[in-house]
């Protein structure tokens, strides 16, 4: 079957480069001018789904990095007198360094904010071409040179389709290969919940850049064959409505797929081509699809094979494969003891110290003077009426909120206000109160982010060694088989979160987590929402962890279980601990009884009576 | 197994089936190298490509070219056409954008059309010179910047004056004939608006006269007031104007609003209907405008012209469409001369055609401009009338 399947998808590949090849002799002068040009749009296009599909930052300047390295080539051969080989590698790295200045902004804000940023510093460009004696102001600048090729005579059109399809198809390849592999997943991580990225090491700023870098290298190489091939560069080619032009191919095509964004590209490049006599009706056209494809198809052209299988499976018209919802949650596997993920668990440095925290938002103190000290290997319960600070003693921990007072020691290193990815690398992962899986990741590929450990820099890799990030790749999927064998979620690997019952995606959040190898977990209420059979392989698979020496904290309402769990127990009251000691000291605190009874109504958040067996 | 080999087996044999394809075709010629050239035969119509802005901010320009031109195809054609070939002008919308100019460049090349007339905006032909160059097709252009002649291409022509006339007929008539030494100047940083501050800031150079004040507006601005103010402060006696005949007209409008009196002078836009409509004939009144096109009753040539336009369109001639008239006839002209000749052989005959036109006499130099002077004219009660 596998077989099978890899060999239609080399057959069609292979089908593809053939009429690629021979597409030329096919087509008159001018239609090899208008291939010419989709191309160049499909490498903006593929830039632009690699900024806003993948790594979710909306980039409205990619018609500037467009701008900067065509200008830039134009500017080198014309003035500087270079030659199209030099000067398209100084336009390329030009581009590169606009790029990382526009992403910039990214570092602060997101959504709608950095388009408007993006948006703005994009009409700065034009106006500064519009204006600038060096751009030409508006007649711009013609008589570029092109490229020299020794035997090629890239002047006409049908060779230099030749270059820009290699240059292409090496592109499309390479995007395609960033998608699939560490990089890529990544910033798909970030894109669907930056946050949760963040807190299992995904190093969120280096991403943001990293993406931009990316649209605007795409940019450049398309703006350097765009000079090569037009020979001439004017300000109303790098216009803010041909930068919607682009958003339309891609959102059109489907932002979150490459081969969508190419589609989209060489579609409305065509439609253009067709409409040329009806510029303005041409406007509304693209604008009404815009609309419609946003309403009825935000998945755009490349989601539309994926909606026609879910609707066929729904009437019933194709058999059913296992569905998500039919599997049942395999067994856990327990951790066996030999293999201790965690060799420092005989130190006997506590793992965690916590030392007078506070941490007001404006003029609410959520946190006052909190004390926590936990040793290895030991499973720490924090229980509180809501309210208390719990979670936001958690965020503290995990580098989400930086404390506004006092220290986090983590195995004797002073992290206080550390970033949470800089708390991951250090040992630290952690699930969330209302589920943070990536949305637009399948359970797979939500482990397989966790398991990375490259760090964002190491990403030259990409480019002067991809065969060694193909071999990382491939032993990053042997692990994720594991987990999610050991975690009993073999049947759901390639469900995406949403689609699967709340169990599944609590046991899926906590082997996200363990795929981070930690030395201290951090459970925010992990039995919320399941069943009493569900809770009970819980607290089995948190003994389990704990055996390999993870040290282990639980926020937990559910008093049986955290009761039955714990070691020992701290309690949080209005931002300050109140208790802390072993289940049963807690347990008769009166303090402890007075802050429940005297918050909540005799709620069920009263502990129940300790069952003496565990509480010895 | 069996089937996956046997899958296998067929793919490798199509991929060495498509391969040896590959080799053969490509072997055998470069793609796009046994191209005949369509419609550069000697038989069948006459192809003619008039490029031009039919939508956008241009287009009002782009259609009175296309009338102009298309009246002069017309009378050929009913005529008898050339050497018994009748005259094909087939319109292409640039939409005022240089990239698509390049792209129509292309387009008219590889559909075998044998000469060009437009653009009226300098950059998109300035976009396009080289492309019609390299293809051989020779460009009766509208413009005016100098811009073009700098780039030297022998198959580009101009049908009026450049700039560098316009206002250095105009700087010589405000400085030398009416003594008026307190000029200021408000342009657009558009081509045509970069190329009018360019020439009439040297022409009055050369008269050793500074601008009290240079302003300079983007294309697409609507309000005026922070440049105008500045202007106000001045107190010029006389404002060039280095806009398109919308944005003069606007320029014009919101000056009286603000108080300024002084008197507008300017170029080929400021002789239009469109600018004096724009701001309205009381405010207009007196201003000064550099034309080879003073009126449409200038002399027998130009009356026939308009009494032509007229019954065609039903609408007044102007500027615009008696150059391209003439650019038209200079054209058509060249092609009788040579015998429907093309490339480089008809760019030759357009060079050696001389033409008592609309505008004046044209006689191309080396350099594809054909005409050298205008004449100033008053607007009057709305009306253009040479300025005394």
């Amino acid at each position: 079957m596998r077989t099978r399947a890899t060999a239609l998808r080399a057959g069609g590949l292979l089908i593809l480069a053939v009429i690629g090849w021979l597409l030329p002799y096919q087509l008159d002068s001018y239609s090899i001018h208008v291939v010419d040009v989709m191309i160049v749009f499909a490498l903006l296009a593929i830039g632009l789904g690699l900024a806003m599909g993948i790594a979710g930052q909306i980039n409205l300047a990619q018609v500037a990095f467009f701008g900067v390295a065509a200008y830039a080539t134009a500017i080198l051969t014309t003035k500087a007198g270079y030659g199209f080989w030099t000067s398209a590698i100084l336009a390329l790295a030009a581009a590169a360094a606009f790029g990382l200045v526009v992403g910039l902004p990214a570092l602060r804000i997101q959504s709608h904010y950095l388009g408007i940023v993006t948006l703005g510093l994009a009409l700065a460009f034009t106006n500064w071409a519009t204006n600038a004696t060096i751009t030409g102001g508006a007649e711009g600048i013609s008589g570029i040179a092109g490229p020299i090729l020794p035997g090629i005579d890239l002047s006409s059109e049908y060779l230099y389709y030749y270059l820009e399809l290699i240059v292409f198809a090496i592109a499309l390849a390479f995007g395609l290969f960033v998608v699939h592999t560490p990089l890529g997943r990544r910033m798909r991580a970030m894109r669907d919940d930056a946050l949760a990225a963040g807190a299992i090491g995904a190093e969120v700023p280096a991403l943001r850049m990293t993406a931009f870098l990316l649209a605007s290298v795409y940019g450049g190489l398309a703006g350097v064959l765009y000079a090569g091939l037009i020979r001439y560069v004017a300000p109303e080619t790098f216009s803010i409505a041909n930068m919607f032009f682009l958003l339309a191919m891609v959102i059109i095509g489907g932002r979150q797929s490459l081969v969508g964004c190419v589609v989209g590209a060489a579609g409305l490049t065509l439609v253009r081509e067709l409409l040329a006599d009806y510029p303005t009706y041409a406007q509304i056209a693209y604008g009404t699809v815009v609309v419609l494809t946003v309403v009825f198809a935000p998945t755009g052209l490349a989601g539309i094979p994926a909606r026609l299988r879910s609707t066929a499976s729904r009437l019933g018209w194709t058999r059913q494969p296992a569905a998500a919802g039919t599997a049942a949650l395999g067994p856990f596997e327990p951790y066996t003891a030999a293999q201790p993920v965690d060799s420092d668990t005989r130190r006997t440095e506590p793992i965690l110290a916590i030392d007078n925290i506070d941490m007001s938002f404006r003029g609410l103190q959520a946190l006052r003077g909190v004390q926590l000290t936990v040793a290895p290997g030991e499973i720490r319960g924090i229980v509180g009426p809501n309210g208390s600070g719990k979670t936001t003693l958690f965020n503290v921990i995990s580098g989400l909120y930086k404390p506004t007072g006092g220290t986090v020691h983590v195995s004797g290193r002073n992290l206080t206000g550390a970033s949470s990815h800089r708390l991951a690398r250090v040992g630290i992962a952690r699930t969330f109160q209302n589920l943070r899986l990536f949305g637009q990741l399948t359970v797979r590929d939500n482990i397989l982010v966790a398991l990375d450990d490259t760090r964002t820099y190491q990403a030259w890799r990409y480019l002067l060694w991809p065969f060694g990030i193909w071999r990382h790749d491939r032993n990053l999927r042997t692990a994720a088989d594991e987990i999610l064998t050991r975690y009993g979620l073999a049947a759901f690997g390639d469900a995406l979160p949403g689609a699967l019952p709340y169990g599944i995606q609590r046991r899926a959040e906590i082997a996200r987590a363990m795929a981070r190898r930690p030395r201290l977990l951090l459970l925010d209420e992990p039995a919320a929402g399941l069943n009493g059979e569900e809770t009970r392989q819980l607290s089995e698979i948190v003994r389990s962890i704990r055996a390999t020496g993870v040290t282990v904290i639980v926020i937990e309402h559910n008093m049986s279980l955290v009761m039955s769990l714990c070691e020992r127990i701290t309690v949080l009251a209005g931002g300050t601990v109140i208790a802390e000691g072993t289940p049963a000291e807690v347990a008769q605190a009166p303090q402890v009884i007075e802050a429940y009874l005297g918050d909540s109504d005799l709620s069920h958040d009263v502990p129940a009576p300790v069952p003496t067996e565990i509480a010895s | 197994m069996s089937r996956t080999s046997l899958s296998r087996t067929l793919w490798s044999r199509f991929a060495v089936t498509a391969a040896a394809a590959l080799l053969a075709v490509a072997g055998c010629s470069a793609p796009g190298a046994d191209k005949d050239s369509t419609g550069k035969n000697s038989s069948g119509p006459i192809k003619i490509a008039i490029i031009d802005a039919q939508s956008g901010q241009l287009s009002s320009l782009g259609a009175w070219e296309l009338k102009g031109a298309k009246l002069a195809v017309e009378e050929w054609n009913k005529a008898g056409g050339i050497s018994g070939r009748q005259i094909q002008l087939d319109v292409f919308d640039d939409q005022g954008d240089p990239t698509v100019g390049t792209n129509l460049a292309r387009k008219i090349a590889s559909e075998g059309y044998i000469a060009m007339i437009g653009t009226a905006e300098s950059a998109v032909t300035i976009a396009m010179a080289p492309i019609l160059q390299q293809n051989q097709i020779p460009n009766i252009a509208s413009g005016q910047s100098p811009g073009m002649v700098a780039l030297k291409s022998p198959f580009l022509f101009l049908n009026g004056p450049t700039s560098t006339t316009y206002d250095e007929t105009l700087a010589k008539y405000i400085v030398e004939t009416k003594g008026v030494k307190n000029i200021a100047m408000i342009t657009n940083n558009g081509s045509y608006g970069k190329g009018e501050h360019d020439a009439f800031t040297k022409a009055l150079a050369a008269r050793s006269i500074t601008p009290v004040a240079d302003q300079v507006v983007t294309t697409d601005q609507k309000d005026f007031s922070a440049a105008l103010t500045t202007i106000r402060q001045k107190n010029p006696q006389i404002i060039f104007l280095g806009a398109e005949e919308v944005e003069s007209g606007l320029i014009v409008k919101q000056a009286r609003d603000l108080g300024i009196t002084a008197t507008f002078a300017g170029a080929a836009p400021q002789g239009t209907p469109v600018f004096r409509d724009t701001a309205g004939v009381t405010a207009v009144e007196g201003t000064l405008v550099s034309t080879p096109y003073m009126s449409n009753d200038l002399n027998d040539k130009t009356k026939a012209f308009a009494a032509a336009y007229k019954a065609a369109y039903n609408e007044d001639a102007e500027l615009h469409g008696a150059k391209a008239y003439d650019g038209a006839q200079i054209l058509l002209n060249a092609l009788k001369s040579s015998n429907v000749a093309t490339g480089k052989a008809l760019a030759d005959a357009i060079r050696a055609t001389k033409r008592d036109g609309l505008l004046g006499s044209f006689a191309y130099d080396g350099t594809g401009v054909g005409i050298f002077a205008t004449t100033i004219g008053t607007i009057t009660g709305g009306k253009l009338v040479p300025a005394s």
